[in-house]
C-alpha cells in the first residue's frame, strides 16, 4: 500500500510538473476583438474570435486573404496566407490565432472557422 | 405526419416501459424476487423494441421525404443522395440522440441475454441501472430534443446535409462513434450492480470485460475513422487537432484501456477492485462529461454543435451519476480491500500498476487541456492551449507507456525472474537498432527518435511473443489445425499482442507523419511542374464538372503516370457553400495529398501539397488492433465464472 502511494506520489508530480511547464509556454487569450482592443498588447499570440465581415480580398489564387472581423463593437483587419476553411464565407465567426502587428493589421498564422455543425442548420420558421 | 404521431408514441411508450423496467427491478432484485425480476428484464427488452419502432419511423420519414417533421426538413432534401439521407438519421442533434439510446437498448438487451447466469440480484440490478439510464434519454427525447416534432407548414423540399458530412465518411464514422459512447454504459451498470449486490469479487469480471472490451474496440474504430475522416475530407493535412470533441472521446478510451489492464491483475492476483471498479465508472462518467461538453458549448471548439436546451439535462444527469458513483464507491470500501499480499515492483503487476497510473496521468493532461478555457475565463480572461501543449505534456507519458508496451508483456507474473534482460534483448535490440540507424540518418529530435524506436521495440515484442509460440507449435508437430487450436486456446494473449501490434504500427504512423511532414504552397499555369519531398506534380489544367447535388471545379494533376484530381465542389443549395475535395495519393511509404485552394484567371491554379510519410500505417494499425480486439473476445463462453473465481482464491497466501 506505501509503494502504491509512493508510485502514485511519483507520477503525479510528472504530471503536475509537464502540465504546468507545458501549459505556461503554450496557453494562448481567447478574445473577442473588442477585448483585444482593451487588452494590453501581449508578447506572445492571441487567438480572436469575430464575424467576417463583407470587405473579404482573395488574392495570390486564394492562398492570400485580407478581411474585417468584428465583433458587437469592435473591428480589426486580419491579414492570412494559407489554405482557408471550406466554410469561410462573410457573416461566419472564425477565430484567428496570431498577433497584432505595429501595423494595426491582425496578422494571423491560422484561422479556424466555426463549423456550422450538423447540430445547427438554421431552423425553418413557420 | 402520422410517422410523427406513431413516433412520439413510441418514444413516450418506451420511456414509461423504461422507468417501470428500473424500479421494478431495483426492487425486485433486492427482494430476491425470481418472477419480477423476469418481468423487469422483458420491459427491458420492451423499451429496446419501442426505440428501434421509434428508430424505424424516423429512418422511414427520411427515406420517403417526410417534410413535415422538422427534423426530415432541417437535415436532408431531394437532391442529397438516398444513402447520405439514411445517414442523416444519425446527423443531426436530436436523431443522434435517438441513435444513441437505440444502440444503448440493443447492446444492454444483449447484455442481458448474455448474462443469465451471473446472479439474480446482479442480473437485475444491472438491468435496473440500464434501465434508468435509457430513462434518462428517453426523458431528453421526449421532452427536449425530440425528431418527431412536426412543422405547422410542410415545405416543398429540405434543407439537405452539410456538405461537410455528405462524404462515405458519414456513413461509417458517426454510428461507429456514438455506438462507442453508448456502449460505455454497459460495463458502467454491471459495475455499480455488482458494487450494489456487494459482490465484489472477481466474478463479474469475466462479464464486464467482455463488455468493456466491445466498448474499446467501437471506440478505437471511431478514433480511427474519425481521423481517416478528418485527413480525407476537411484538407488540412492532419487528422487530429486536440479539439474538444477529440479529446472527450479519447478520454473514455484511455480510462477503458487502463482497466482492460489493470482488470488482469485482479483476475490472477485478487488486487486493485477498488481501482478497476472506479475505472470502469471514470469511462462512464468521461462520457456523460464529454456529451455535456459537446452539446452545450461550453468549451470553444471549432466543432460548435447547437448550444442547445440539452446542455443542462447531460449537467444534472452527470452530476447524479458522479454522485452516485462516488457514493457506491465509498459505501463498499471496507469490502474492497486486497487480501492478496503485494508484489515486488518489478513484476507484471508493477508494470500494469506503473502503466494504469501513467494513463491516468494522460487522462489528466487531456482534461486540464480541455477544460483551462472553462477555468481560466471563470477566474479572468479565458485562455486556450493548442497542440503544443498537448505534445508537451503528454509527449514524455507516451514514451513511458510505449516503454512499458514494450518491457511489460515480457515481465512475468509475481515476480522478476532472473534471466528477465534475456527476454528483454529482443525489443531492446530493436530499439538500439532503429536508434542508430535513425542517428546515422542525421535524425537529432528527441521525440521523434523515441517515438519510433520505442514503437519498434513494441512490435518487436509482439512477434518474439508469436515466435514462441509458433516455436512450441513446431515441437508439438504444426499443422494448421493445431496452430488454430493453439491461437485459441490462449486468444486473449494473441487477440491482447495484435492490438499492442496495431498500435506499435498506429504510433510509427503518427510519429513519421508528425515529425516528417513537408507542405509547399504553390501557384502553377497549366503545364507547369512542382517539386515536394522528391515528388514531381505536373499541374494539367482545369475544368468544371456538374454532379447531381453540386458542380466541382476540378485541377487535374498528374504524379508519375497516376492521376490527382484536387477539386473544390460548391453546392447550389446551401447558399453556395464550397467545399474542398482534397487529391491524395497513398502508398505504403507516404502520402501525396493535394488541396486545390483557387483558381485565377489566367487559367493558373494554386495548390497547397503535402507530402504526409507513413499515413497508411496508421489506418492499418488501427485494422488489425480491431482484428485483435475480435480475436480477444471471440466466442468466450467456455471461460466462465468459477475458473476465473478459483484463480483468483489460489494466489492468496501462496506467493
Amino acid at each position: 500500500m506505501i509503494r502504491w502511494g509512493i508510485a502514485m506520489a511519483v507520477v503525479a508530480a510528472c504530471v503536475g510538473y509537464l502540465v504546468y511547464s507545458a501549459s505556461g509556454g503554450s496557453s494562448e487569450y481567447y478574445l473577442t476583438v473588442s477585448e483585444l482592443r482593451a487588452h494590453s498588447p501581449t508578447t506572445g499570440d492571441v487567438r480572436v474570435a469575430g464575424v467576417v465581415q463583407d470587405d473579404v480580398q482573395r488574392s495570390d489564387g486564394g492562398l492570400h486573404l485580407r478581411f474585417t472581423e468584428k465583433d458587437g463593437t469592435a473591428s480589426m483587419l486580419v491579414d492570412y496566407s494559407g489554405t482557408v476553411p471550406d466554410i469561410f464565407r462573410p457573416g461566419i465567426t472564425v477565430v484567428a490565432d496570431g498577433r497584432l502587428g505595429a501595423d494595426g493589421v491582425f496578422h494571423a498564422r491560422a484561422l479556424l472557422a466555426k463549423c456550422p455543425s450538423r447540430f445547427s442548420t438554421t431552423p425553418y420558421t413557420s | 405526419m402520422i410517422l410523427a404521431f406513431l413516433g412520439s408514441g413510441a418514444l413516450l411508450a418506451g420511456l414509461v416501459l423504461a422507468a417501470f423496467s428500473a424500479l421494478l427491478s431495483f426492487w425486485a432484485g433486492y427482494a430476491e424476487n425470481g418472477v419480477m425480476i423476469q418481468v423487469g428484464r422483458r420491459a427491458f427488452y420492451a423499451t429496446a423494441a419501442m426505440i428501434l419502432v421509434a428508430g424505424v419511423l424516423l429512418e422511414t420519414a427520411l427515406l420517403t421525404h417526410d417534410f413535415s417533421l422538422a427534423y426530415v426538413a432541417e437535415h436532408s432534401d431531394l437532391s442529397t443522395p438516398i444513402a447520405l439521407v439514411a445517414a442523416a438519421f444519425y446527423g443531426g442533434q436530436e436523431g443522434s440522440l435517438l441513435y444513441w439510446t437505440l444502440i444503448l437498448g440493443i447492446l444492454g438487451s444483449a447484455s442481458l441475454l448474455a448474462s443469465a447466469r451471473i446472479g439474480l440480484r446482479l442480473a437485475a440490478y444491472s438491468a435496473g441501472i440500464m434501465a434508468a439510464i435509457l430513462t434518462f434519454f428517453l426523458v431528453v427525447l421526449v421532452l427536449v430534443a425530440s425528431p418527431f416534432d412536426v412543422l405547422q407548414i410542410t415545405p416543398p423540399d429540405g434543407l439537405g446535409l452539410n456538405p461537410v458530412l455528405r462524404d462515405g465518411g458519414m456513413l461509417i464514422h458517426p454510428p461507429v462513434v456514438l455506438a462507442g459512447f453508448a456502449s460505455f454504459a454497459i460495463p458502467f451498470s454491471f459495475a455499480a450492480a455488482a458494487l450494489l449486490a456487494g459482490r465484489s469479487d472477481a466474478a463479474w469480471i469475466a462479464h464486464t470485460r467482455r463488455f468493456a472490451l466491445v466498448a474499446w474496440g467501437l471506440q478505437s474504430a471511431g478514433l480511427v475513422l474519425g481521423m481517416w475522416w478528418a485527413y480525407h475530407v476537411l484538407g488540412w493535412g492532419g487528422y487530429w487537432g486536440w479539439d474538444p470533441v477529440e479529446n472527450v472521446a479519447f478520454m473514455p478510451w484511455l480510462a477503458t484501456t487502463a482497466y482492460l489492464h489493470s482488470s488482469q491483475v485482479q483476475e490472477r492476483r485478487g488486487r486493485l477492485r477498488g481501482w478497476n471498479f472506479g475505472l470502469v465508472m471514470l469511462a462512464f462518467l468521461l462520457v456523460v462529461f464529454g456529451t455535456f461538453i459537446v452539446r452545450s458549448g461550453i468549451v470553444p471548439s471549432v466543432h460548435t454543435f447547437a448550444v442547445s436546451a440539452i446542455g443542462p439535462w447531460f449537467f444534472g444527469f452527470l452530476g447524479v451519476c458522479l454522485l452516485f458513483s462516488v457514493g457506491l464507491l465509498a459505501f463498499r470500501a471496507g469490502d474492497l480491500k486486497s487480501h492478496a499480499e503485494p508484489a515486488p515492483a518489478v513484476s507484471r503487476e508493477g508494470a500494469f500498476t506503473l502503466q494504469n497510473l501513467l494513463l491516468i496521468g494522460v487522462i489528466v493532461v487531456v482534461f486540464w487541456g480541455t477544460m483551462l478555457p472553462l477555468v481560466s475565463g471563470m477566474l479572468g480572461q479565458q485562455r486556450v492551449v493548442g497542440p503544443t501543449y498537448y505534445e508537451r505534456a503528454a509527449g514524455p507519458l507516451f514514451a513511458a507507456l510505449l516503454a512499458l508496451m514494450a518491457a511489460g508483456p515480457l515481465v512475468p507474473w509475481r515476480h522478476a525472474g532472473a534471466p528477465l534482460w534475456r527476454s528483454l534483448r529482443w525489443p531492446a535490440g530493436a530499439f538500439a537498432f532503429l536508434l542508430a540507424a535513425l542517428l546515422v540518418a542525421g535524425v537529432r529530435s528527441l521525440p521523434a527518435l523515441l517515438g519510433l524506436s520505442l514503437a519498434l521495440a513494441v512490435a518487436a515484442t509482439v512477434v518474439y511473443e508469436y515466435a514462441r509460440a509458433a516455436g512450441r507449435w513446431r515441437l508439438a508437430g504444426g499443422g494448421w489445425s493445431r496452430a488454430l487450436a493453439l491461437v485459441m486456446r490462449r486468444r486473449r494473449h494473441y487477440g491482447a499482442y495484435l492490438a499492442h501490434l496495431g498500435l506499435a504500427m498506429l504510433v510509427l504512423g503518427l510519429a513519421a507523419s508528425h515529425f516528417w511532414q513537408q507542405e509547399k504552397d504553390v501557384t502553377l499555369l497549366p503545364g507547369e511542374q512542382v517539386a515536394v519531398a522528391g515528388y514531381t506534380l505536373t499541374y494539367a489544367g482545369v475544368q468544371n464538372r456538374e454532379l447531381a447535388d453540386h458542380s466541382e471545379l476540378v485541377a487535374a494533376m498528374s504524379l508519375g503516370g497516376q492521376s490527382l484530381e484536387p477539386a473544390r465542389a460548391t453546392y447550389a443549395g446551401l447558399g453556395g457553400q464550397s467545399l474542398t475535395h482534397v487529391a491524395i495519393s497513398s502508398s505504403p511509404i507516404a502520402d501525396v495529398y493535394v488541396v486545390l485552394a483557387g483558381t485565377n484567371g489566367d487559367g493558373s491554379a494554386s495548390f497547397r501539397i503535402f507530402v504526409n510519410p507513413l499515413v497508411s500505417w496508421i489506418w492499418a494499425g488501427g485494422a488489425i488492433i480491431i482484428l485483435g480486439v475480435l480475436l480477444g473476445n471471440a466466442g468466450e463462453r467456455r471461460v466462465g465464472v468459477a475458473p476465473v473465481a478459483a484463480r483468483v482464491r489460489s494466489p492468496v497466501g501462496a506467493s
